[in-house]
């Protein structure tokens, strides 16, 4: 028992705190609806190592699941995922609720973050919330009927009747869209005489389908309502219809500008449920990918920002540069934005020959162009002029809202997953990890300038000491199995075809593996009844709690300055919306 | 209208032409796009006006922030029930003449996203002219659906007036790649292995 579980079973009582065992070694305890605020309140404060950041909130349809050894009856699960920067350590929070239609008090009153989570919640699996203002959608239209994430409702559009679009349809959804204050619960703001502006979901600088509805006065932001959805992929419930191995290609296109660094948190949990080793080799190649895909990310970013600050020309040198990235990417994989090219327990092949002279070749070139970068954005007087102060958040406000990645080391914490929990690999390099202290626009941007020399200097020592060895783990369940004996043996050549078809069983258990993502951290939490697809897939974005900051970050600044904020987020309405 | 010859006689180039058919040439060479995009494939679009791709080169460069100045809606990613009707609003606000080409297999059926919140082809409520193919289609994929679009837009026959001569628009048949590919796949002889550059 870890030291949180024995300070929780002294404060509470050992009979109102029962333990999980979860395959992740994550503390996960259960606790009455009753005792949930209470609970939350003191780990929030604990004296002994606080945990100060709601990371997730989500809940699991246990109607159907069969394997739930050790835990208490449960209709919908409610899961609170908490981060302690102090310890180091997350802890999770289980609240059985049983009946068709539940509901449970609100931790808005704890974490005003906690809003964008529960309406999500009530949106996917209609577990209602006490004690805040009726959640409305979020993610699914308001004309939407049923919960997607509840068992019961199709997951299929082509099981749920041909959509139709005629005038009057299109006439009604429309009007359903409308903003209207009072439904939208904007307080007492909505009263007459204030000035509404409606931003997207179709406008260039909301960067994707992101709509704002923002409260004017002359051109100042009073207040800003996003309003998003508009991109919801339904990736989640995807999980529960694909094969572990045939879901890969779903999880490039959650965060679709970082392609395969969605597919490691994913396979990372996936190897944590099924017991799988990784060879070095494959471990290696996967982190020279990632970074490589964090570079890429980073510098449609990078040109985007400063296109929407009014720079026409480095965004053409930028995406040239990820081209030049992309020919690698192609080189290795095969593909470009989306690869899918990381296997249960590996990756799908070796190296091809000469990749290495590719990959320093970019390296030396990518050094000496962000060189010109830096003179042509970094100390451009114009640009610092609309960035340096724009969007400033406090350490304590990016906590306090779920922030992570580099928007949380532009104010100040020196917190990178990479460092303070290695994964996949990660201890065996070399790199620093760059923090500022203004939190404000142009620090967001500082703080990606600088990881982009610092994955080039991991990309480069993976090339000087890749290992050698197998490219995947000689395991039962790493899919898919060798090829070479499939057309020798019909022992391989079954294997190959159930591990294709119909896909690997995972055995029963929960597990959560959480990566440095390009726009903050990025969790899979995954939950295998021991079938060949997943039970529940949550996917935890780092976009979605940073969409949520933008009207804090924007009060009171002009509607130029908006447009400025959203340039510095980094977010991607796929990562939004999953 | 074919690229020159330098060698050939000055006057070479001179062609006599139709009214009706320098305008179509004149439309075909000019489509500009719809700044406008729903998700993966929308970056590659916009990769497709970066330098190395260069749509310039067809005419294309200039992406309109309104729909009421584009000439081609690129329908590029997925069509979400929550964003369908408002793809179909955006347009009608478009001008005739106006062409939709449906980028990435989400916008040409759903794609690997046959899920609740998502159209399933967004031809359901759009005339298609040109469907590419690809998740995400790369830029020259995409570039290869444009300059069809283009063929295609030549021979339209447009009316040049309301009251003279036919009335309605006619449109080209719509080839197939499969039948523009034949012959070139037919001298295809092996293939590259995937372990060398």
């Amino acid at each position: 028992m870890g030291d949180i579980l024995r300070e929780l079973t002294e404060a509470f009582g050992a009979e109102r705190i029962l333990e999980q065992e979860t395959k992740d070694g994550m503390p996960t305890v259960w606790v009455a609806p009753g005792l949930l605020l209470e609970l939350l309140s003191y780990l929030k404060t604990a004296p002994s190592g606080a945990y100060p950041m709601l990371y997730d909130l989500t809940a699991i349809d246990e109607r159907e699941r069969e394997h739930r050894e050790g835990q208490p009856p449960s209709s919908f699960t409610l899961v609170y995922h908490l981060l302690s920067f102090e310890r180091n350590e997350d802890i999770r929070i289980k609240v059985a609720l049983e009946g068709e239609r539940p509901s449970i008090p609100s931790a808005i009153g704890l974490w005003q973050s906690a809003d964008f989570y529960e309406r999500e919640v009530w949106d996917m699996f209609g577990v209602g919330f006490e004690g805040r203002p009726a959640p409305r959608r979020i993610l699914m239209p308001p004309w939407w009927e049923g919960h997607p994430l509840r068992k019961e409702h199709p997951a299929r559009a082509t099981d749920m009747g041909a959509f139709v679009m005629g005038e009057a349809e299109k006439a009604a959804m429309m009007e359903a869209l409308r903003f209207d204050p009072a439904s939208w619960q904007v307080g007492g703001e909505g009263e007459a005489g204030a000035f509404y502006i409606n931003i997207g979901p179709q406008h260039p600088s909301a960067h994707g389908v992101l709509r704002l509805v923002a409260r004017l006065d002359g051109e100042v932001v009073e207040d800003l309502y996003p309003d998003i959805g508009y991109h919801h992929r339904g990736a989640e419930k995807m999980g529960e219809r694909q094969s572990w191995h045939t879901y890969i290609p779903y999880t490039d296109r959650i965060d679709y500008l970082s392609g395969s660094m969605n597919e490691l948190p994913y396979l990372l949990a996936v190897e944590k449920l099924a017991g799988i080793e990784v060879p070095e080799r494959a471990m290696v190649i996967r982190v020279m990918m990632v970074e490589l895909f964090r570079i890429i990310s980073h510098l449609v970013f990078y040109g985007t920002f400063t296109q929407d600050v009014g720079q026409m020309s480095p965004v053409f040198y930028m995406f040239n540069d990820r081209e030049r990235a992309f020919d690698i990417v192609e080189a290795v994989t095969g593909g470009r934005m989306h690869p899918a090219w990381f296997r249960i327990g590996g990756v799908a092949m070796d190296l091809p020959e000469g990749w290495e002279s590719m990959v320093l070749g970019f390296v030396k070139y990518l050094r000496r162009a962000l060189k010109d970068y830096d003179a042509a954005v970094m100390r451009s007087s114009l640009f610092k002029a609309r960035t340096v102060g724009i969007g400033a958040i406090s350490l304590a406000e990016a906590i306090e809202w779920g922030a992570t990645g580099p928007f949380l080391r532009a104010c100040g914490l020196d917190w990178d997953l990479r460092k303070t929990r290695p994964y996949g690999g990660y201890e065996r390099f070399e790199f620093e990890v760059p923090t500022a202290s203004g939190g404000d626009s142009y620090d967001r941007l500082a703080i990606h300038v600088e990881e982009m020399r610092q994955s080039l200097r991991i990309i480069e020592q993976c090339v000087t000491g890749m290992p050698t060895g197998p490219y995947k783990a000689d395991h039962p369940l790493a899919t898919p199995p060798p090829k070479e004996r499939t057309m020798r043996d019909i022992e391989t050549l079954i294997d190959h075809f159930l591990g294709v078809s119909w896909g690997p069983n995972i055995p029963p258990g929960e597990a959560c593996a959480t990566v440095e993502g390009a726009k903050g951290q990025n969790s899979y939490y995954l939950v295998s009844d021991g079938g060949g697809m997943s039970y529940r897939t949550r996917i935890r974005t780092p976009s979605f709690a940073h969409i949520q900051m933008t009207p804090m970050m924007s009060r009171g600044l002009t509607v130029s300055d908006l447009v400025v904020i959203l340039g510095s987020v980094d977010y991607v309405l796929a990562d939004v919306d999953r | 209208m074919r690229p020159t010859d330098p060698s050939r006689h000055p006057f070479a180039d001179i062609q006599l032409s139709r009214r009706s058919d320098l305008l179509a040439w004149g439309r075909s060479r000019s489509l500009w796009p719809f700044n406008f995009g729903l998700s993966c494939c929308y970056v590659e679009f916009a990769t497709a006006l970066t330098s190395k791709y260069d749509l310039a080169r067809f005419g294309s460069e200039i992406i309109r922030g309104s729909p009421r100045e584009a000439d081609v809606m690129v329908v590029a990613g997925t069509v979400f029930k929550k964003m369908a009707p408002i793809v179909l609003h955006m347009w009608e606000q478009m001008m005739e003449p106006r062409w939709v080409i449906s980028m990435g297999s989400c916008a040409g059926s759903g794609g690997m996203y046959d899920i609740y919140s998502v159209v399933q082809g967004v031809d359901s409520f759009l005339p298609v002219d040109i469907y590419v193919q690809g998740c995400p289609p790369s830029p020259d994929s995409f570039m290869r659906g444009l300059t069809l679009l283009q063929d295609s837009v030549e021979l339209e026959k447009r009316p040049l007036s309301w009251v003279v001569g036919p009335q309605g628009i006619s449109k080209p048949p719509r080839p197939s790649m499969r039948d523009i590919m034949r012959d070139e796949r037919r001298t295809r002889g092996g293939l590259e292995p995937p372990d060398r550059i």
